[in-house]
């Protein structure tokens, strides 16, 4: 299970859900990070998607991710698109989980990020929804 | 053996003409406004008459697709008509990110390697100064990344190539100092541009005082918003050899693109450029070259990091030595390789729909040895690169000087 934290009001650029991906959307704002895994070939995809990106077999289930992992690369933005400028700066990362699966998302607190340290996937639970973050783990 | 197809044809590039990239587009409420296909008209006509060849010859137009900004929708069949020019080859208009004015330029030399026509226009308008950086992000964030996995982040286009510097720096033991060299020294070779949009000298000084846009990359890191406008001339060789001046071979090119958009969910080395690396071994394997051979190297590069990274990619300069070979001179007009001497897109400026365009416009001044003050001695090959993405694509062309 991941941390859950209550963010104030609703997310600036809030993701369209689809049949599919409600799955995703719903486990993340009960704590769990979930994508597809190919039956086929067993490779991992994320996003989650109703075929396998590797082997194209349509055979795919979903399961869940420790949400446990490093931080691959990272930068601070401080020249930031209309909807989020009142959030500059901010950071973001590209994050590799233990799993073998790289995603990017929004670095979560004031803690120092070194590249390669331990990060930790959370979920930010906003009024309309969630989205996941990463937060840097002490000791890297 | 030879198909039914004539595939023998070989691709020139005979003319030029180009528009002083800077900001051209007025307001919307401004009185007077500076219009797309006026300025693009009266650079077909430049093109052509540097070119030496007729409005008759002309069989096809290759445009690169217009920013939404331009009010002037169907663009290229609009410009058919203002120029009123009958094609029985092609008209088209090309959309590809970054990459536009490259396919562009591909979709024109098709042309002519098909058959369809002997002399071709690849040419397009970037315009969009008008509308302010954060507004303009709010639409290329969504070109950059997947809008339900990664746009709610906010990660900006040249977000992912700060993400490169930082893996760079961490990986190669650089820094943001070794960084920023790339744009004192391109800012050297604008300075000898009169197409560049920024053109006053700078030190590195400077360069680090400027304020932060996506950490470790300030404001003369990365690319300014841009206006630009570019006609090229492309002509089978036998239109250009009987044209009695010098001209450009298109000696080869190579193409690849990754199968991801910015990353995909397996981690791989990001700043290793695969696409870059694929595409420029096909390019110098079709050519019969290697980078070595290259004099000079114009190269898609929006960031100082993204130069430091493709060249290294492509070999011309060795893996973790690019930031210092701008830092040496290694990569400055006079150096072994020169790199961006039209000043590269933090000087020169990003139209970034026509910014390949530049590229061979440069390629094209350098070889038919007309680029004065900044002309590479003896320039024979030149290299140009496109990309788009985090360079999940790169189009890489070989030229020739035939004089």
């Amino acid at each position: 299970m991941l941390t859950i934290v209550s963010v104030d009001g609703p997310r600036l650029y809030p993701p369209r859900v689809t049949a599919f991906t409600r799955r995703f959307w719903e486990g993340l704002q009960a704590g769990r990070f979930t994508t597809t895994r190919c039956e086929a070939c067993g490779k991992w995809s994320f996003p989650p998607k109703p075929f396998c990106p590797h082997c194209w077999s349509r055979k795919v289930a979903w399961a869940e991710l420790s949400g446990q992992g490093r931080l691959y690369a990272a930068t601070t933005i401080h020249a930031a698109p209309a909807v989020f400028r009142g959030e500059a700066p901010y950071r973001v990362g590209i994050v590799d989980l233990w799993e073998g699966v790289r995603l990017a998302t929004r670095i979560w607190g004031a803690a120092s990020a070194p590249l390669d340290g331990a990060v930790r996937l959370i979920v930010l639970n906003h009024a309309d929804g969630a989205l996941f973050a990463a937060q840097p783990m002490p000791d890297g | 053996m030879r198909g039914t197809s004539d595939m023998t044809r070989t691709v020139t590039i005979i003319g030029a003409a180009a528009l002083p990239v800077g900001k051209w587009q007025r307001p919307a409420e401004a009185a007077e406004q500076v219009l797309e296909h006026e300025l693009l008209a009266g650079l077909v006509l430049d093109a052509v008459s540097d070119a030496g060849v007729e409005r008759g010859d002309i069989g096809s137009l290759a445009f690169s697709q217009c920013r939404p900004y331009t009010a002037q929708k169907y663009f290229a069949t609009f410009m058919a008509h203002y120029l009123r020019l009958p094609c029985s080859g092609m008209v088209s208009e090309i959309l590809g990110n970054g990459m536009t004015a490259g396919l562009a330029f591909e979709q024109a030399a098709n042309d002519i390697l098909l058959g369809r026509s002997r002399v071709t226009l690849a040419l397009g308008v970037n315009f969009e100064t008008a509308t302010a950086a954060a507004e303009h992000m709010m639409s290329s964030m969504r070109a950059v990344g997947d809008v339900d996995f990664q746009v709610p982040f906010g990660i900006t286009p040249i977000a992912w190539y700060a993400m490169d510097a930082a893996r760079y720096i961490y990986e190669f033991g650089s820094s943001r100092e070794d960084l920023a060299w790339v744009a004192v020294k391109n800012r050297r070779h604008a300075a000898l541009n009169p197409l560049a949009q920024f053109r006053k000298p700078i030190t590195l000084a400077d360069v680090l005082a400027q304020p932060m846009i996506v950490d470790p990359l300030g404001l003369f890191e990365v690319p300014p918003r841009s206006d630009g406008a570019v006609c090229l001339v492309l002509a089978e060789e036998d239109v250009a050899r009987g044209l009695g001046r010098p001209y450009v071979r298109v000696r080869s090119r190579g193409f690849f693109h990754e199968g991801a958009h910015q990353i995909s969910e397996v981690p791989n080395d990001m700043i290793a450029l695969v696409s870059a690396q694929t595409a420029g071994r096909a390019a110098f394997e079709a050519a019969g070259v290697t980078p070595a051979d290259i004099d000079f190297a114009e190269i898609y590069a929006p960031c100082t990091i993204v130069e430091v990274l493709v060249s290294e990619a492509l070999g011309l300069v060795p893996r973790g030595a690019g930031a210092g070979a701008a830092a040496s001179g290694e990569t400055s007009l006079g150096g072994r390789i020169p790199i961006c001497t039209s000043g590269g897109l933090q000087s020169r400026g990003h139209p970034a729909y026509v910014t390949p365009f530049y590229s061979f416009v440069e390629a094209m001044e350098q070889l038919r040895g007309r680029a004065g003050l900044r002309q590479v001695a003896n320039a024979e090959l030149a290299l140009t690169s496109a990309e788009l993405g985090n360079y999940n694509a790169a189009l890489v062309h070989v030229l020739e000087a035939v004089r």
